[in-house]
């Protein structure tokens, strides 16, 4: 049973995120405001914690800055804000995804599986989903058991994108991993290469969405 | 560019002033070069090197280096020739002739020299001046407006959050509720109404208080249409959208988020007005560096004299069904202008009504 640590300062809302949690199976623990949230995630060492970036003050991502200082928990921020820079701020400071308010419960225990399920995918030489598979030992990619002919960057991004997949990557993590070293902007020749993937993906392999300002998303299933 | 230009307009007009001086100066100089010349036999050659050292000073004051300069020497010549005996003639007897000359000289020269390099760092020490005021000023009113906005900011900001989170809380528990409740069914309308009026207020805010500056980004039109159909489909319901010309288009620089808005805003008020099971079309071209799509529906079209103010704030149609705020075609013209585009509406004649974006967008082959 996975145990989840929900930190947000409105008590209707940890009574209900309470509810639907335990309704799928969570052991559920709360807390009200960021110092006691620190202490539950040290004490009762969750799987996942539910973070709520609107805390009072700058409190979200402090608590969150602060959680990452010890801890690799993945976490789910909740923010009413929609402002991108400031969710853009939470993923690179180690958050794993996010959902807006207000937001359907379906959205919400989707992204938690997807979250507590990301440490797996480094121990495999094969990484899949939504019918692409890409093998990093022969270094070759396939699409519904077909072979794709994928530049290097475009290979690079494919894997960045199967390790997140179904969570979102910001386009700062994209670049970091895949033109680590390089001084010029790749933004832009970025999103070439994110058109190029998208065509060889074709309409039967996985989507990748785009949240602008943000980054992009593999969805899959 | 700009301030280079200014740079060279000023200096010609500089190298004008100094050729009306160099004019002036010789003019001011013959007459009283014709003067003295009348009263030679009553004052004597000595008083008329005074007056010109006099008029030289007072140049000084007013015009610029060379022309000053080239009076200083213009004037010792002429006194040399016309008035030092031997008249008409630069040679001169005496000796202390000769030592008033090299002094007439040396003294005009400097003289000429000093008061115009003080002049010259009295405007530089003003123009400092002015400046400083300048970037004072400046740096105040940016103050002020940083320190508006930050307010306006976190105002919006706690608005935002203390209205949205009863209609999340709403939300969520619906879901509790499950699907097949008629009753839940009715409030998960009305909340979802709720939900976009509040954020109807807040993007009119956000836009009329011109805190919202477009982030243009390189992406693709597929990500504008994505953005703006995924949270209409509920709206949408049997609706079909029919979407042309998109496959051609190359990567475009624009803010799809705020593109993505507009767009979902257009298609809401569509799905007021187009009948259930008819088609909307969704148009795109680009030329000239213009971008325009065009959203047709198949309703009744516009009533008669509504075109003028349909994006107007809080404008309804008289046909319009209840539940509007009049406030989505005004955030999507808001939106556009921002973006430095536009939006227009008309009957389509065929029959709908058709709205037009413009988009002046750079363009990229992928």
């Amino acid at each position: 049973m996975s145990k989840a640590l929900i930190i947000d300062d409105e008590q209707q809302m940890r009574r209900l995120l309470r509810m639907v949690l335990e309704s799928r199976g969570y052991e559920v623990c709360e807390a009200a405001e960021g110092q006691l949230g620190l202490q539950e995630a040290a004490f009762q060492r969750p799987d996942v914690v539910l973070l709520d970036l609107g805390l009072p003050g700058n409190g979200g991502m402090d608590v969150l800055k602060r959680l990452r200082e010890w801890s690799d928990v993945p976490v789910l921020i909740l923010s009413v804000r929609d402002r991108e820079a400031v969710k853009v701020e939470a993923l690179e400071a180690g958050a794993d995804d996010y959902v807006t308010k207000p937001f359907g419960t379906a959205e919400l225990l989707a992204r938690l599986t997807v979250i507590q399920r990301r440490r797996f995918t480094r121990q495999s030489v094969e990484i899949g989903a939504g019918g692409v598979t890409i093998n990093l030992l022969h270094h070759e990619a396939r699409l519904h058991d077909e072979v794709m002919k994928l530049t290097p960057i475009e290979f690079a991004l494919l894997r960045v994108l199967l390790e997140f997949s179904g969570r979102i990557v910001t386009q700062n993590q994209i670049i970091k991993r895949v033109w680590a070293g390089q001084s010029s902007d790749p933004s832009e020749g970025l999103r070439v290469h994110i058109n190029h993937l998208r065509k060889k993906l074709g309409v039967t392999g996985p989507r990748i969405v785009n949240e602008p300002g943000i980054g992009y998303r593999l969805e899959v299933g | 560019m700009n301030t280079e230009s200014e740079t060279a307009k000023s200096r010609k007009a500089v190298s004008e002033a100094v050729v009306g001086q160099f004019s002036w100066g010789l003019m001011i100089l013959f007459v009283l070069v014709s003067a003295c010349w009348v009263l030679l036999p009553y004052t004597g050659y000595q008083f008329t090197a005074m007056v010109f050292l006099m008029v030289i000073v007072l140049a000084g004051t007013r015009w610029n280096r060379g022309p000053v300069l080239a009076m200083a020497v213009v004037s010792a010549l002429v006194w040399n020739f016309f008035f030092i005996p031997p008249q008409f003639t630069l040679h001169i007897d005496k000796p202390q002739d000769m030592i008033m000359f090299a002094l007439f000289f040396v003294v005009a020269l400097s003289m000429g020299h000093l008061i115009t390099r003080l002049r010259e760092r009295e405007a530089a020490v003003e123009q400092y001046h002015a400046e400083r005021e300048q970037l004072l000023e400046a740096k105040h009113r940016a103050e002020l407006l940083a320190e508006s906005e930050r307010l306006h900011r976190t105002l919006l900001d706690s608005v935002s959050h203390e209205l949205k989170t009863p209609i999340a809380i709403i939300r969520t528990a619906l879901d509790g509720l499950g699907q097949g409740n008629a009753y839940a069914g009715e409030i998960e309308t009305a909340n979802l109404r709720l939900q976009r009026i509040v954020e109807n207020f807040l993007e009119m805010t956000r836009v009329e208080s011109e805190a919202l500056v477009p982030r243009p980004d390189w992406c693709e039109i597929s990500d504008v249409l994505h953005g703006a159909t995924a949270p209409l489909k509920r709206e949408l319901g049997e609706r079909r959208l029919r979407v042309s010309g998109a496959e051609e288009l190359p990567l475009l620089m624009l803010d799809s988020r705020l593109l993505a808005q507009v767009l979902g805003n257009v298609l809401h008020n569509a799905t007021l007005y187009a009948p259930g099971g008819s088609e909307i079309e969704i148009h795109m071209v680009l030329e000239n560096g213009i971008l325009e799509m065009r959203v047709r529906d198949h309703g009744q079209g516009l009533a008669l004299g509504v075109e003028d103010h349909l994006f107007d704030k809080f404008y309804r149609a008289p046909d319009s069904p209840a539940g509007g705020t009049g406030l989505g075609l005004a955030i999507a013209r808001g939106l556009m202008w921002a973006m430095k585009g536009d939006i227009e509406a008309r009957n389509h004649p065929e029959g709908g009504a058709e709205f037009t974006l413009s988009l002046p967008v750079k363009t990229r082959q992928a």
